[in-house]
């Protein structure tokens, strides 16, 4: 198949469609409008529902209506918005429908700015709205990752009747790249659990009220499980030249890939430094990072923050090297800024 | 020859960088250049980036200045009117798909008084320009929207970084076939300046090479 030039938020949109999505429901913000405008120009052709809400509470909710149905369906918003969806993210968690839910992030707190940033990496991860809830989030580092990972979200958002977050830098929404096309997704599971009409069958009711205390503690145990499980199967890390590295910078998304770039800088002139890049943010990948605590004597957190996949990092190291911080805020910083970084610490500690 | 020339598209057709290209090069034959961004969708990758470069070289830039360059609002300069009156040798970006050529429609009353070029910048690689029913839908979208007809084609065949001369060719003879269904000469193929020498004998005058500013050197 030739390759086609598509930006990142193109890319994703036509990820979501090649998994078979057919319902979206938003409320445009830049820089993630690209996904609906995409959306409401291809869905109407493919009998496909799109529905620019008159709001990101009405929009989240049909996207639990649309779930119910057992359709394929997403959002996508930027950080202001995805604030607005968590309540609707808290309850479709708790009624177990898996849809996509995108964060093309931009810089806060408040309104903050339009340029990219990482900064909602405490949001996605703990899960802003109530109750004991988590939602798995990829964080692709390329456009063309865009496009896969949109098909893998709705395929674990499937497998464990969840629903599962991409967040990605508005950088790597609005930047594009050369990618190959995929095939489309033929076959779908089945959703025994969906609401279709119940005709010769015992109806199927998706609620998430539940007034009897021991009801709703086996089904906060039930949800428990099932995060368990994800955590332990669904872990996801690129390992980068970390078998020898005295130091290892950890970063997501698009940074580590500029992070990649100064870590093959610092290598040739004979740093051992290395890289470590969470592909799920939740599950956050620690064992890749305990495994490097073994050669490496120290982390460097390189994010588009002030600092928050940080304390994963820590929690994960648990003391047992120091972990240091750079980061940048609606710039992203360029290969050479982290070089310099890299080499201060190396200098600085003799590596 | 005209003095006003306006580069509409699709959204990343390639108009910002190509933009940026043809008023530096308008510059060597003109003291009176004026590059108009009216890039009022999307700040991201856009000419205002490179403005201080410009002015620099004597290229009076009209954009959305200072905090507003990030406003993520329809800002449309004022001085356009006034520009669009005077003298001078003037460029036009517009933003991408419909959207983006709103603006031109509001400004279409006084471009008709000068004498204007109207180009479609096409690059088949793109997802909305891989066939002619695509292209068609996008040429009648854009030209309701700018409520003048295009004059020209520009034709921008690549994949960035991944661009060979084969998929030059390749893309051109796509959208050759799109210019003659439309009806609608091609005025430039625009590629990277290093494919500029391994092309010229093929496509002479139209050719244009043009260097990347936008584009950060880690991407």
């Amino acid at each position: 198949m030739p390759k086609v030039l598509m930006k990142g938020n193109e890319a994703l949109a036509e990820g979501a469609i090649i998994a078979g999505c057919r319902g979206f429901f938003g409320y445009p913000i830049t820089p993630s409008s690209e996904i609906a405008e995409y959306m409401a120009r291809k869905l109407p052709k493919l009998n496909g529902v799109f529905v620019q809400a008159e709001s990101e509470l009405a929009a989240i909710n049909m996207v639990y209506g649309g779930a119910s149905t057992g359709q394929r369906v997403m959002t996508a918003s930027s950080g202001p918005g995805i604030s607005l969806k968590q309540e609707g993210i808290s309850f479709i968690a708790e009624a177990e429908l898996p849809c996509l839910i995108v964060n093309i992030s931009r810089g806060g707190p408040g309104l903050g700015g339009i340029q990219p940033a990482q900064s909602d990496y405490f949001q996605a991860t703990r899960g802003g709205g109530h109750g004991d809830y988590r939602t798995m989030v990829l964080a692709p580092s390329s456009v063309q990752e865009m496009m896969d990972f949109a098909v893998t979200g709705f395929e674990l958002a499937d497998k464990y009747r969840s629903p599962v977050m991409i967040m990605a830098e508005g950088t790597l929404g609005q930047m594009m790249e050369p990618i190959i096309m995929r095939e489309p997704v033929t076959k779908l599971p089945e959703k025994p659990w969906a609401v279709t009409g119940c005709r010769g069958r015992k109806p199927n009711i998706i609620n998430t009220l539940h007034l009897s205390a021991e009801y709703l503690e086996e089904r906060n145990h039930h949800l428990q499980n099932k995060y368990t499980s994800m955590a332990l199967n669904e872990k996801r890390a690129e390992s980068f030249q970390t078998e020898d590295a005295e130091l290892v910078v950890v970063a997501f998304g698009l940074m580590a890939r500029i992070v990649k770039k100064a870590v093959m800088e610092a290598r040739q002139q004979g740093v051992k430094v290395g890289m470590i890049r969470p592909i799920t943010l939740w599950p956050f990948p620690d064992e890749a990072i305990r495994q490097a605590v073994n050669s490496a004597k120290r982390f460097l957190a390189v994010e588009i923050s002030m600092g928050q996949m940080i304390e994963d990092i820590r929690l994960a190291v648990a003391g047992r090297a120091p972990v240091e911080f750079y980061g940048r805020i609606g710039i992203t910083p360029n290969p050479e800024e982290i070089y310099q970084e890299i080499m201060r610490i190396a200098q600085r500690e003799g590596y | 020859m005209a003095n006003v020339i306006i580069f509409a598209g699709g959204f990343g057709s390639g108009k910002s960088e190509l933009v940026l290209n043809y008023a530096i090069r308008k510059r060597e034959q003109s003291d009176r250049v004026v590059l108009a961004d009216l890039d009022l969708v999307n700040p991201y990758f856009v000419s205002r980036d490179i403005r201080k470069t410009l002015e620099n070289m004597d290229i009076r830039v009209v954009a959305p200045s200072g905090e507003l360059s990030f406003g993520d609002v329809p800002n449309i300069p004022a001085e356009i009117i006034g520009l669009l009156r005077q003298e001078n040798d003037m460029i036009i970006d517009l933003a991408g798909d419909e959207v983006g050529t709103l603006v031109l429609g509001y400004l279409s009353r006084y471009i008709k008084d000068r004498y204007y070029e109207f180009y479609m910048v096409i690059n088949p690689y793109r997802p909305f320009a891989q066939d002619l029913e695509s292209v068609t839908e996008l040429k009648q979208l854009l030209e309701g929207a700018a409520h003048i007809p295009f004059t020209g084609i520009v034709s921008n065949p690549n994949l960035l970084g991944e661009t060979t001369p084969e998929i030059i060719r390749a893309g051109h003879e796509k959208v050759r076939g799109y210019a003659q269904e439309m009806n609608l000469p091609i005025r430039l193929l625009t590629v990277e300046s290093k494919f500029h020498d391994a092309l010229v004998n093929q496509y002479g005058e139209i050719l244009l090479g043009i260097n990347l500013y936008l584009k950060p050197d880690w991407m």
